[in-house]
């Protein structure tokens, strides 16, 4: 395993398989903090036969792989932040249903639903991952897609603009 | 006619299902999961779809995502491979609802055949000798404890579903027994949903020989002979080869000849297996049937010359077999090696890892199934086997000596594998008379094999 790649544990992490809570506190975090914060990635996730942590950067929506993997000594889950930032991806493989309101330049909030994916007659909601404006739809009605297929990209910085506009009167 | 099919599984399997369907001039189009989206067949196919995240639960193990994937890429087939959905009869009546060919047995076959405790009771009835064991499934410990005493000891306890050894225990006394079933039921429980046990009598010295049988829609078949797995590590196959060197050609054609017809009789149907102990006498009994292309098949292809995955998606795509018994024919020695990604002095612990340099070996007779590449990351979310070996001689000793010089070449660097095992193993004497049985690992302990071959340090 190379030591730089992400989605791995620093070489130093690796034989603490019987790390104590002290060591945990003292060595353990500082270094897990370090990796993240040099990193791009949102969470970071440590495992031990001992002991379980998960580091996360705020303000970042996560969607964490399955953890469930074999007696690897350590696992480490993580996504890239920039692609999971500012893009709504498909939860499933089917055909795409976009909400009739679901344009360039819309403004949605974290959570809004922009459409679904029909599996099999049965529809799996996609939502916007953050609050935004969505700048790009890069899907049509009716299109197949697959699972984590980017769907819209939602630009946040316009939505700031947005909200200083409209205290502004601007608009 | 099949036209595009959509390839539900992983790893060399896929790799495999792929090039068959390229050689019949069928699309494929391969579906995987995320931690799969650099695998060797998703490289190599005409389309790939990703259908969900790295748990198999949720890709590779979900009816609804494969079906739904096989639709919006247009398939009119889903090869299911082996594991995962392969042998489940609610799946293969989902994919033919979707007006989809499922390319293995019908639901109706996969559903009369599904608990191992009916299709021995199915092909008892049609003259395929049983270990002896419990009537029907263990209703309770009390229930454990009276069979047992009626069938003697030693026994294995087996769970009704799944396989693989998942929930199998020896156990040589009633408090054994006691103690181990409740392990068993929680392990069957937790692997296939099912915690149905039963009891089979433990044969001493047998081998695992199985039998390949070919049947179309229209109740023709033929075998293609058997291989012989009986280097197992706790139950599962490290290395298989045909034809087996502990069975004459009296009890092979004895062998092979009532599984063929007991399979026909019992309304078998495409691709399958069936699994027997033969014990040292040469007395056979039925044990499991595999209704799908199980990992070993190349053996039997490169005896026979037939491309076992071709004729299966023939067969289901309705075609008759359009050949006799007597025009299949076997020839020389195949021996076939799993290569795992895992580390032998560690017991056996699975790896997971880049693999920094791939080299594949060469030579008359070698052919090597994988889906390992130079670069390629062994995601730690699935099985360890990273690809098979198959060496083909004219007989067992010169494929031996073949099987040496491709192992010596194979190189696989990054992560731990298997190979040195393999290595030894063509060093030691027991394996090389042939005379051996299931128990050889266990008994010995695999590291007893390295040992032997380990050159010592120099100073």
């Amino acid at each position: 395993m190379s030591e730089e790649a992400p989605g791995q544990v620093p070489a130093g992490v690796r034989d603490e398989r019987t790390t104590g809570l002290y060591d945990l506190a003292d060595d353990v975090l500082p270094a897990l903090i370090a990796r993240l914060r040099s990193s791009r990635l949102g969470e970071l996730e440590v495992r031990t036969d001992a002991w379980r942590v998960r580091l996360r950067r705020e303000g970042v929506p996560v969607t964490r792989t399955a953890a469930s993997g074999p007696a690897v000594g350590l696992l480490v889950v993580a996504e890239d932040v920039e692609s999971m930032g500012s893009v709504a991806r498909s939860p499933a493989v089917g055909y795409f249903t976009p909400t009739p309101e679901l344009a360039v330049g819309q403004p949605v909030q974290a959570g809004d639903l922009l459409g679904s994916i029909d599996v099999l007659g049965i529809g799996q909601e996609v939502s916007s991952p953050s609050d935004g404006i969505v700048s790009r739809l890069l899907v049509e009605d009716g299109q197949a897609v697959e699972y984590g297929q980017v769907l819209a990209e939602i630009d946040p910085i316009e939505a700031d603009l947005e909200a200083a506009d409209s205290e502004a009167g601007g608009r | 006619m099949i036209e595009r099919v959509l390839i539900a599984n992983r790893g060399e399997i896929a790799v495999r299902i792929l090039r068959a369907c390229r050689s019949m001039g069928i699309e494929a189009v391969v579906a995987h999961s995320e931690a799969d989206a650099q695998s060797r067949a998703v490289l190599m196919a005409d389309e790939a779809i990703c259908i969900g995240p790295a748990e198999s639960a949720r890709s590779y193990l979900s009816a609804a995502s494969v079906i739904s994937a096989a639709l919006v890429s247009g398939c009119d087939a889903i090869h299911p491979g082996y594991g995962f959905l392969s042998e489940d009869d609610g799946f293969a009546e989902m994919t033919r609802a979707h007006d989809l060919t499922f390319i293995g047995p019908s639901a109706e076959v996969l559903e009369r055949f599904a608990s191992k405790a009916g299709t021995r009771e199915l092909l008892a009835a049609h003259g395929l000798p049983m270990v002896p064991g419990s009537a029907g499934m263990l209703r309770d410990d009390e229930h454990a404890l009276a069979e047992a005493d009626r069938i003697g000891y030693p026994l294995l306890i087996k769970p009704s579903a799944g396989g693989g050894g998942k929930g199998m225990r020896m156990v040589r006394t009633a408090r054994e027994l006691q103690q181990a079933l409740t392990v068993c039921r929680s392990e069957a429980r937790a692997a296939f949903g099912d915690d149905s046990l039963y009891l089979e009598k433990w044969l001493e010295r047998t081998r695992h020989v199985e039998v390949q049988v070919m049947i179309d829609n229209y109740g023709h078949g033929v075998h293609i002979g058997e291989r012989d797995c009986s280097v197992q590590r706790r139950h599962q196959k490290l290395v298989e080869e045909a034809p087996s060197p502990a069975i004459d050609q009296a009890t092979r054609d004895r062998l092979t000849g009532s599984a063929i017809k007991a399979a026909l009789a019992a309304g078998y149907q495409n691709l399958g297996t069936l699994e027997f102990l033969v014990d040292r006498e040469g007395r056979y009994f039925f044990i499991e049937i595999n209704a799908r292309i199980q990992v070993e098949h190349p053996v039997t292809e490169m005896l026979s010359g037939i491309d076992i995955v071709a004729e299966q998606i023939r067969l289901a795509a309705g075609e008759p077999l359009g050949y006799q018994q007597d025009d299949i024919r076997l020839q020389g020695h195949a021996i076939e090696f799993r290569i795992n990604a895992e580390d032998v002095r560690a017991d056996f612990q699975p790896q997971a890892g880049r693999v920094d340099q791939y080299v594949p070996p060469g030579g008359s007779g070698v052919r090597m199934e994988t889906h390992l590449y130079g670069g390629y990351d062994v995601p730690p979310f699935y099985d360890s086997l990273l690809g098979k070996l198959i060496v083909w001689g004219p007989d067992r000793e010169i494929a031996i000596a073949r099987s040496r010089v491709a192992l010596g070449e194979l190189l696989v660097e990054g992560i731990e594998t298997n190979i040195p095992f393999h290595r030894a193993l063509l060093e030691d004497g027991t394996f090389l008379s042939g005379d051996f049985d299931t128990n050889l690992l266990d008994r010995k302990g695999a590291a007893a094999f390295l040992d032997a071959v380990a050159t010592p340090e120099r100073a």
